[in-house]
């Protein structure tokens, strides 16, 4: 498990990264989310040792992160690239000698790799010679070698179209199988909902929410939906309730007092029927437009 | 991963035996001797010296045979002249061609049969040739008629030459080697100063646009992630200082082992020792400078910044060939011994000789001195501009950067 701890980074008068807590936990997929500027990438180069931390620390299964552990962290920065004019197999093999595997190991994993990628015709192709799509499997077998302890990758879906999505998501899939913690950040909300079993959200360098996107969901004031057989429009007189929205037999309402819903449930099969009563969990998008706004 | 055999826990068991920075090192290396344009950049300069030296050596050793019509009154001094011109120009030959008259010498000037026609004239004698002047066989003419004439003017006044001759030679004699080895001393001197600005300035460039590569493409914080900056530096620093004094090596054996060939080797055991020196104050030099220029690399954000970043390494670099060129006297025993000038200034001292023996030990010491406080310096600059990508980083910024 990586664990985050009260993380704080100044640039100047400028404090990019405020405090910020949370957990990586082993097995599953962390995404953390947050607009331009908020502190993702900041947060991402601390924990990978490649930026400096002004105060807090990052613990790795319980203990003050080494750079040893760090080289077996699989790493892709926001603005990937390699080096556009050398064979991908060269340095691909370069990198994973440098995160300590030895050459021969390196020249086979790194081959194995690039055949399940489709890439084993191209092995000495120059990197720029490759398509865009290709150039980025590239990318995440570089951050992939060798077999990652954890991963940290910085916007990994940006500029891949839906299948190559599909495929990277399967590989991430691979690792957390295996127990690998997996952090990722993205501003497709779609995507983290769907991908995501955990979410942490930053703004403005702060950590605004964090949990399961259930517990998110859940989180807030609980709201129902009531849809009756005739007009609701007594809903308005009942106390413990904001009635956020009324259009004819159909009411949403706030819960603004314990047990208050029950009340409206007990008097709405009193006064006739109910043919549907529901508790209305808000989108992801929602919930992080809230919690940066 | 079903793909993967190895372990998390035994991968540092089969950690390499090689450290970090050798890997880089080995990467710098391998890519650039295996780039074309390296390659034919190389073979291209190897070419061009070897014909340089190839050409003058040539020049120097051809024997250029010259044909002189003589009329039989000038048959004697014709013979004087062809016998004597070895002596006087080792690289021409003269054979004569009898003809009958003035009209027979002036058909075969035309008909190109002789190179020129030597005749007596009535104050004095004449060389014609057809339209250019025979410049070697001038001299040669000149010196052979003048001194044939003086014995023979002598003669008739009842004394000899030498007589008239007595105690009027000049002798010369140096204190500091002779004019020729100085003009060799001279030449190789420009050589070296030469090799050491064309090498510092493109594998310096080469140096800090691939930090900028590195840079740009974000590869640099992969790499940062699984190495130590100051690794990264060192192999790089390393990799080009290799492959520089490699090409130069190269070079300056193609250079002596050509100069063997000409009538200058006399000259290459004794310019073997001041090239050793050279290497030595190359390498110092070249891995100072080296790490300014990844440092003029690190604080660009873009190739388009290197123009601007590496200014003032420029400057410093025309500031080495000018003043490796023009200083002399005192001034250059001064920067004989000033880092990084030191490195061409010196050098060129030994040279021309006359150097104490612990002169380009302690100017070797300063420069490596130097060398070690730039290695420093640039470390830190370098660590931490290299992160930094939001446009170009000045040296107080970087210098003053969190890590």
């Amino acid at each position: 498990m990586l664990e985050i701890r009260e993380l704080t980074r100044r640039f100047g008068e400028n404090t990019a990264v405020d405090h910020v807590s949370f957990e990586v936990p082993a097995g599953l997929m962390t995404g953390f989310v947050g607009g331009n500027g908020a502190g993702k990438t900041t947060t991402m180069r601390m924990v990978m040792g490649v930026l400096g931390i002004d105060e807090g620390e990052v613990l790795w299964q319980g203990r003050p992160i080494t750079r040893l552990d760090r080289r077996r962290i699989g790493y892709m920065p926001e603005e990937r690239g390699l080096y556009p004019k050398q064979p991908i197999l060269d340095q691909l093999v370069y990198i994973a000698q440098l995160k300590g595997m030895d050459r021969v190991a390196a020249r086979t994993q790194v081959t194995e790799l690039l055949e399940r990628f489709g890439l084993g015709e191209r092995t000495k192709d120059n990197l720029e010679k490759l398509s865009l799509g290709n150039q980025q499997r590239v990318q995440i077998i570089a951050s992939v070698l060798p077999r990652p302890a954890a991963l940290v990758l910085d916007e990994p879906f940006s500029g891949l179209d839906p299948r190559a999505v599909d495929s990277m998501v399967d590989l991430l899939r691979e690792y957390t199988r295996d127990g690998v913690p997996v952090l990722f950040s993205s501003h497709q909300l779609d995507l983290v909902e769907r991908l995501c079993d955990r979410l942490v959200v930053l703004s403005q360098g702060r950590r605004v929410a964090a949990g399961t996107v259930a517990e998110l969901r859940d989180a807030g004031v609980p709201r129902f939906r009531l849809v009756l057989g005739g007009d609701a429009g007594w809903v308005r007189d009942l106390h413990g309730l904001e009635v956020l929205d009324l259009e004819g037999a159909s009411a949403l309402v706030e819960v603004r007092q314990d047990g208050a819903e029950q009340h409206l449930v007990a008097e709405a099969t009193r006064r006739g029927d109910v043919h549907e009563f529901v508790r209305v969990r808000p989108a992801l998008s929602e919930i992080y437009r809230e919690a940066t706004a | 991963m079903s793909t993967d055999k190895s372990s998390p826990d035994n991968l540092d068991n089969d950690r390499r035996d090689e450290p970090p920075w050798l890997l880089v090192t080995r990467r710098e290396v391998v890519s650039r001797i295996t780039d074309k344009s390296f390659l034919l950049g190389t073979a291209f300069m190897v070419v061009l010296i070897a014909g340089f030296i190839g050409f003058n050596a040539w020049q120097e050793e051809r024997t250029e045979t010259v044909t002189l019509a003589a009329t039989p009154d000038a048959a004697a001094m014709a013979t004087a002249v062809a016998d004597a011109a070895p002596g006087v120009d080792e690289n021409i030959e003269v054979t004569i061609v009898e003809v009958d008259d003035r009209a027979a010498a002036e058909s075969a000037l035309r008909e190109d049969e002789v190179d020129a026609w030597l005749h007596p004239t009535d104050d004095g004698w004449q060389l014609t040739s057809e339209s250019s002047e025979q410049g070697s066989l001038t001299d040669v003419v000149e010196v052979v008629v003048q001194q044939q004439v003086l014995a023979d003017n002598a003669a008739e006044v009842g004394t000899t030459v030498e007589s008239l001759q007595a105690g009027s030679t000049v002798t010369t004699a140096f204190l500091r080697g002779d004019a020729e080895k100085a003009g060799v001393a001279e030449a190789v001197g420009f050589v070296f100063v030469f090799l050491f600005y064309f090498a510092a300035l493109v594998f310096g460039m080469q140096l800090a646009s691939s930090v900028i590569e590195e840079k740009q493409s974000r590869i640099v914080e992969i790499i940062a992630a699984a190495i130590p900056v100051r690794h990264l530096l060192a192999g790089k620093v390393l990799g080009n200082t290799a492959l520089a004094v490699i090409q130069l090596m190269v070079y300056l054996v193609v250079g002596l082992v050509g100069l063997s060939f000409t009538s200058y080797k006399s000259y290459v055991p004794a310019l073997s020792g001041p090239t050793a020196w050279f290497i030595g104050f190359f390498l110092a030099g070249f891995i100072a400078l080296a790490c300014l220029w990844a440092v003029a690399g690190s604080l660009a954000s873009r190739t388009e910044d290197l123009q601007a970043t590496s200014t003032p390494l420029t400057m410093l670099m025309l500031v080495m060939f000018f003043g490796g060129l023009s200083l002399d006297g005192r001034a250059q025993v001064i920067a004989s011994f000033v880092p990084p000038v030191s490195a061409v200034v010196m050098p060129k001292r030994i040279l021309a000789g006359g150097v104490e023996w612990w002169e380009p030990l302690l100017a070797l010491g300063l420069l490596a001195v130097f060398a070690a406080v730039t290695v420093w310096i640039g470390e830190r600059l370098y660590r931490r501009a290299l992160l930094q990508t939001g446009g170009r980083v000045s040296l107080r910024q970087a210098w003053s950067a969190a890590e």
